[in-house]
């Protein structure tokens, strides 16, 4: 085989970035009920649980952006405290998968 | 959206609309409701469609459905960090029994199909609510102010199931249910270089699965897929792996394509979607627990119709069987409150019998053995019985000295190996 150039670790960001969106600024479908609650939580599973870093901690707390969600559910499932208000975004808005 | 149809079916994904085709063939006012911009945009799977219940549930696809590239060649491999095991198999004939497309250009062929058949496939809808008479009968359904009302609701919203959920049908999922797949489609400017780099000729499509450092040793697994220019790669994680995993979910797919084994083969490859979505892990066992009420069937991811062998996850077969057995309990029932035989088709079709045979597969499967023990144990023995110093080993020395570097023992091994063969 040709020799290769090496590979780059791409980032989250950068990966998520080649996607095709339709964001709802103005709803955010996804909410964290009580982020006081996340303090208690110890592992904040949302935070490497969810395939597109969208919960991200920040000292004790938890802020989470919705722009990236892949709609994939994980978070509502794997949060331990049910504390997480999870539907999709409004009609035709979120990702638009074109080659998955 | 005022008019009353036959029947409404959620969700435009291969159960939904093998319903909604079947139905409007015999001539059903059909409704489909789709949150998504167009079938198939809101869907992820890993790359591969099985042929053998398609050819009796949906034989059209034959004709013209796109199938990028007809299964040659299958992997499954053992991973670790330093080094990979891996069993090949192909029949020397070409069969076509299994093809590679993405659930994009499948679900849109579905579509195209069940609009030619006179469905009507209204996109960007979010369904609320499944709604139900004062008797408790489905009737219809809500999508914010506006209701639509049929004789028959089939519910093929997929794995989330919020719809089940919020109706009361089934409890919240939880992580024991469900795993989450990444994965990166990645394209070759010329596709000749992805064949030669993974042994294929051309058109011939290869499916490779691996168990072992792709998810951390945790149960789940990784995969990668030939489509016609583009390889689907990526890595399934079982949810309740959260408390133990240590790289994010959101790196786990490129970890795998940073991996000094795969990094090769997909050298210079582009990224040119990165996606993700949840699967049933236990199939039968997260079933509601009918599949048929007044006025309402269930099919595909949403009745938990998917099955998890190991590595391998097989959905759309089901999904597209289920859709296809509803559409004809609804043409024979003639009433909505006469739907039960939907369970009865269920039961003595392959799908249940698939199912309960592989019901604690997933529970097997979570065990350590499969996907720690066995990637770790296979490699070591591979090296030590191919690493030439000193002392040509032979099989039984290097089965000794691997054994005796990880502490267990030969019959543990063994019977933990046909368990975990039985399913992986
Ligand atoms: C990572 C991964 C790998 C997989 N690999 C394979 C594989 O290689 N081979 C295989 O056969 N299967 C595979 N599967 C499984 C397969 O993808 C599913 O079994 C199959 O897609 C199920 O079809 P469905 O029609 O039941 O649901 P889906 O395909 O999920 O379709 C449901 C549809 O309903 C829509 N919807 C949901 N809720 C609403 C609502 N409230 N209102 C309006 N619309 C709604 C969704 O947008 C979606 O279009 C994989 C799954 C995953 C996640
Ligand atoms: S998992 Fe739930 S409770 Fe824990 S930090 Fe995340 S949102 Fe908060
Ligand atoms: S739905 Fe999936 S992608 Fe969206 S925030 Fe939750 S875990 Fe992340």
């Amino acid at each position: 085989m040709t020799a290769q150039q090496p590979v780059k670790f791409m980032t989250i960001e950068e990966r998520l970035n080649v996607n095709a969106w339709d964001v709802d600024i103005y709803r955010p479908h996804i909410k964290i009920k009580d982020p006081d609650k996340c303090r208690y939580c110890e592992k904040k599973p949302c935070t490497y649980m969810c395939p597109a870093k969208c919960y991200v901690q920040q000292g004790n707390i938890v802020v989470l952006s919705t722009e990236a969600c892949l709609e994939c559910g994980t978070c509502r499932v794997v949060c331990p405290y049910e504390n997480i208000d999870w539907n999709y975004p409004r009609s035709g808005m979120g990702v638009w998968f074109r080659f998955s | 959206m005022s008019s009353k149809f036959d029947v409404i079916v959620v969700g435009a994904g291969p159960a939904g609309l093998a319903a909604a085709y079947k139905l409007a063939s015999a001539g059903f006012k059909v409704l489909v409701l789709e949150r998504g911009r167009e079938p198939g945009s809101k869907q992820v799977y890993g790359g591969r469609i099985y042929a053998y219940w398609l050819d009796k549930y949906l034989p059209e696809f034959r004709k013209d459905a796109p199938t990028d590239r007809w299964v040659r060649k299958e992997r499954v491999s053992l991973m670790t960090d330093e080094s990979v095991t891996t069993i090949e198999f192909e029949v020397v004939k070409p069969e076509k029994t299994s093809f590679v497309t993405s659930l994009y250009s499948f679900t849109s062929w579905l579509g195209k199909l069940a609009a030619s058949a006179g469905a009507k496939i209204v996109t960007e809808v979010v369904v609320d609510e499944l709604l139900r008479d004062e008797k408790g009968r489905f009737i219809g359904v809500r999508s914010g102010q506006d209701k639509v009302y049929a004789d028959y609701i089939i519910d093929a919203e997929g794995v989330n199931r919020l719809l089940l959920e919020r109706a009361g049908i089934v409890p919240r999922l939880k992580p024991e249910l469900v795993a989450v797949g990444a994965k990166e489609v990645l394209k070759f400017d010329n596709r000749k270089i992805m064949e030669d780099r993974l042994g294929l000729s051309e058109d011939e499509g290869l499916a490779w699965a691996f168990a072992g450092w792709p998810t951390e040793y945790l149960p789940g697994g990784g995969f990668l897929y030939t489509y016609r220019d583009s390889v689907a790669l990526g890595v399934v994680v079982y949810l309740t792996a959260w408390r133990q995993l240590v790289t994010p979910v959101y790196d786990l797919a490129e970890r795998l394509r940073t991996h000094p084994y795969i990094a090769r083969l997909v050298a210079g490859a582009s990224l040119q979607e990165y996606s993700a979505h949840l699967t049933p892990v236990a199939g039968i066992s997260m079933a509601p627990p009918r599949f048929s009420y007044d006025g309402l069937l269930i099919a595909g991811d949403a009745a938990g119709f998917l099955m998890h062998a190991g590595v391998l996850i097989r959905g759309v077969d089901f999904a597209v069987a289920s859709g296809v057995l509803a559409a004809e309990a609804i043409k024979e029932a003639g009433r909505p409150d006469a739907l039960s035989r939907y369970d009865d088709k269920l039961k003595s079709s392959f799908i249940i019998r698939d199912l309960a045979a592989f019901r604690n597969a997933d529970k097997v499967l979570s065990g350590q053995f499969a996907f720690n023990d066995l990637p770790k144990l296979v490699n070591a023995l591979m090296r030590n019985y191919f690493t030439i110093e000193d002392r040509p080993p032979t099989i039984a020395s290097a089965l000794k000295t691997t054994l005796g570097e990880s502490n267990v023992s030969l019959t543990k091994v063994l019977i933990n190996m046909m368990y975990a063969l039985a399913y992986l």
